[in-house]
């Protein structure tokens, strides 16, 4: 009952062709950071953006806006893009199962029980408070999730069983907390809705190391992911140690999630739709694989939060609601145009 | 233990008939404490004597008006929503499909917010509509030369998560209190239903059952491998077709008695499985465990004092817990 467990050996894209993409996805990337800054309720002409960067002046409500508004949300959108790309691509290379996002460890629901309870036994509503609640929460799901699908010995198909189970299970503890007092309502509405809106450079300092370890850990990871993708025997006959490796990537995984929904709240679609974008380009060696996936989560992120803010979507829709909105058409687009690859 | 019949003969294991024996022991105790449950006092006897018919006035109103209409809706669609996932989880090979996979569940409740905004009302006709259509465009969008699995998949999740974005979309267009009841509805709900609900979803169950139980034989091939399954004799496309089309149907019955309740249709697949151990699908168990956990969920919304919790909280709340201590029963005995 494993998803496919055959593997196609894919035509290996031609290295260079997948250089140029990745410049052309960077190039997208850094297109749409300039174009985050520029537009938005108070259009900033490119003139203050520049000494903004060189010539900060404290009085000027241009560079204010810029510094304190503009530059934090488009650095989460970038961390919390590229984040969930790359655990997406983790969690699918991993279970070897296209329809598995990373909240599938739990992290998500884990975070939400955590704001929840913190509200309703403490008492606390302060925002920023949140963030190591939902931290602690993902953590701590995550670990039940793991001990659930077989701790070292797990296989793929029983982790994901095992993962949805948690999950389902904790939201739907959390919602019916919610049902009952109104007032933890009143303030788990905003924090779910998620987005970037509030966000600080305090909170992005605090929350850098998580990025940091949780991006080199899933680099690392990214060498024996490829041995992992052909199935758990094969792998350890060319010497993985396979549990380990699990173990490895499940750490990647929790802390790149844990500090993204405890910086934007539960984005769920991003981790989900750009591991099968990447796929197309980047082939399937796992290396390449991650970075596309970072890059091209960050662009669709950005990009998101940038449409969420025009007058049309009602002038501050979630980038999470906008990511799925544009990515999956793209996905479709491009199932249809290049056929199926699989994992 | 085989069975021999002129047009047909089937292998009946004895641990599937033991397990479905026992469930069914298991839905019919439920039933019983259904009924018994309430604010309204009933002993066993008064309530044996409603339902034969014998009883009168407020005795007869609150058992056969109230409690009974509403049960028997909560099995039927418990059960419908447990063939239509265990289906698709085979047919998919997946153990993560369920009919919200082909984009239903975000269709329909795309389809119910469009219908309140435009007209405000015809909830369930707009999410019929919008689930039916859905399905029909990821289904047309995935074929190419036959139906296969995996870009079934892919357009799925494509067209799902666009629509449950749209749906989001669309809830900040209604005022508050709209707003709210559309949550509760989308969340499903199984408050005051009647006897048209019962027949709806009861004469669907039984055009369907026995269909999805003849299409057993080809799904359990389609689980093995394209090649093998081909070889064997299935024909896979429009096998793969009429699986989904009967899924989709049995889907859209329960949806429009309960609203689309969440969780049923992925969780008996994987719980019923376990219990029968005989390594292919297990529709018919499938069927008694979806609708056990629909009832059980409904028991517990009834029992919150005070509010009108919706049946759709509940539905993860009991069935999560049977599958995690499956998964750690499986994980001593290291099966799997």
């Amino acid at each position: 009952m494993t998803a496919h467990t055959t593997s196609v050996p894919s035509e290996a894209p031609n290295t260079d062709a997948r250089g140029m993409w990745l410049g052309l996805s960077v190039l997208g990337l850094i297109v749409l950071s300039v174009f985050a800054l520029r537009f938005g309720l108070r259009p900033i002409s490119w003139g203050s953006i520049w000494s903004a960067l060189t010539a900060f002046e404290p009085l000027n409500p241009d560079q204010i806006v810029l510094r304190e508004i503009r530059a934090p949300r488009l650095v989460g959108a970038v961390l919390a893009g590229a984040s969930l790309g790359m655990a997406g691509a983790l969690m699918q290379g991993m279970t070897r199962n296209p329809l598995a996002d990373p909240g599938f460890l739990g992290v998500n629901a884990g975070a939400s029980m955590g704001v929840v309870l913190c509200v309703l036994v403490l008492g606390i509503t302060d925002p920023a408070a949140f963030v190591w609640v939902a931290l602690g929460g993902a953590f701590i799901a995550s670990l039940l999730v793991f001990l659930l699908g077989g701790g070292n010995q797990a296989n793929p198909a029983r982790l994901i069983l095992a993962g949805a189970a948690v999950s389902a299970l904790f939201l739907a503890l959390s919602r019916s907390l919610l049902l009952v007092s109104q007032q933890t309502l009143d303030v788990y509405r905003f924090w779910v809705l998620g987005g970037f809106d509030g966000i600080d450079f305090g909170t992005i300092t605090a929350l850098l190391p998580f990025f940091a370890v949780g991006i080199v850990l899933s680099l690392l990871a990214s060498f024996v992911l490829n041995a992992l993708m052909l199935g758990t025997d094969t792998a350890r006959s060319l010497g993985v140690r396979v549990g380990l490796a699990q173990i490895l990537i499940g750490l990647a995984i929790v802390i790149l999630c844990g500090a993204t929904v405890s910086m934007a709240g539960p984005i769920a679609f991003v981790g989900l739709i750009v591991p099968h974008i990447a796929r197309w380009i980047a082939g399937a060696d796992m290396r390449w694989m991650l970075v596309f996936s970072a890059s091209i989560g960050a662009a669709l992120m950005v990009a998101a939060d940038l449409l969420g803010r025009l007058p049309l979507f009602g002038g501050n829709m979630q980038a999470g609601v906008m990511s799925a909105l544009i990515g999956g058409p793209v996905l479709i687009w491009l199932v249809r145009r290049n056929g199926v690859r699989k994992l | 233990m085989i069975l021999r019949l002129p047009f047909l003969s089937m292998h009946l294991p004895a641990r599937a008939i033991t397990v479905s024996l026992c469930l069914v022991s298991l839905l019919v105790v439920a039933l019983l404490s259904a009924l018994h449950l309430g604010a309204y006092p009933l002993n066993i006897s008064q309530i044996g004597q409603a339902v034969l018919g014998h009883a009168e006035g407020i005795q007869r109103m609150i058992v056969l008006d109230h409690r009974l209409p509403r049960i028997l809706t909560a099995i039927g669609a418990g059960a419908a929503f447990g063939l239509a996932g265990s289906m698709f989880q085979t047919m998919l090979r997946n153990p993560l499909a369920s009919p919200d996979v082909i984009g239903f569940s975000a269709g329909a409740s795309c389809g119910a917010l469009l219908a309140m905004i435009l007209t405000g009302g015809f909830v369930l006709f707009g999410a019929l509509i919008g689930g039916v259509v859905t399905a029909l465009v990821v289904i047309g969008l995935a074929w190419k030369d036959g139906l296969h699995p995996y870009r079934l998949i892919l357009v799925g999740i494509g067209a799902s998560l666009t629509l449950s974005a749209g749906a989001d979309l669309l809830m900040t267009k209604l005022d508050a209190l709209t707003a709210a009841e559309m949550a509760k509805w989308l969340v499903g709900s199984l408050n005051a239903r009647n006897w048209a609900d019962v027949q709806l979803i009861w004469v669907g169950l039984a055009v369907l059952l026995p269909l999805s139980l003849w299409l057993q034989f080809p799904l359990t091939r389609l689980a093995m491998a394209d090649d093998i399954a081909n070889g064997l004799g299935v024909a896979l496309s429009s096998m793969r077709l009429a699986i989904t089309a009967t899924a989709v149907a049995l889907v859209a019955l329960a949806v429009s008695v309960a609203g689309p309740l969440p969780f049923v249709a992925f969780v008996s697949g994987p719980i019923s499985r376990r219990l029968v151990r005989q390594g292919k699908p297990a529709l018919l168990q499938a069927a008694i465990v979806g609708a056990l956990v629909t009832l059980l969920a409904d028991m517990a919304a009834r029992s919150v004092p005070l509010v009108h919790l919706p049946t759709g909280v509940f539905t993860a709340i009991i069935g999560a817990p049977v599958l995690m201590w499956l998964l750690l029963v499986q994980f001593k005995k290291g099966t799997l």
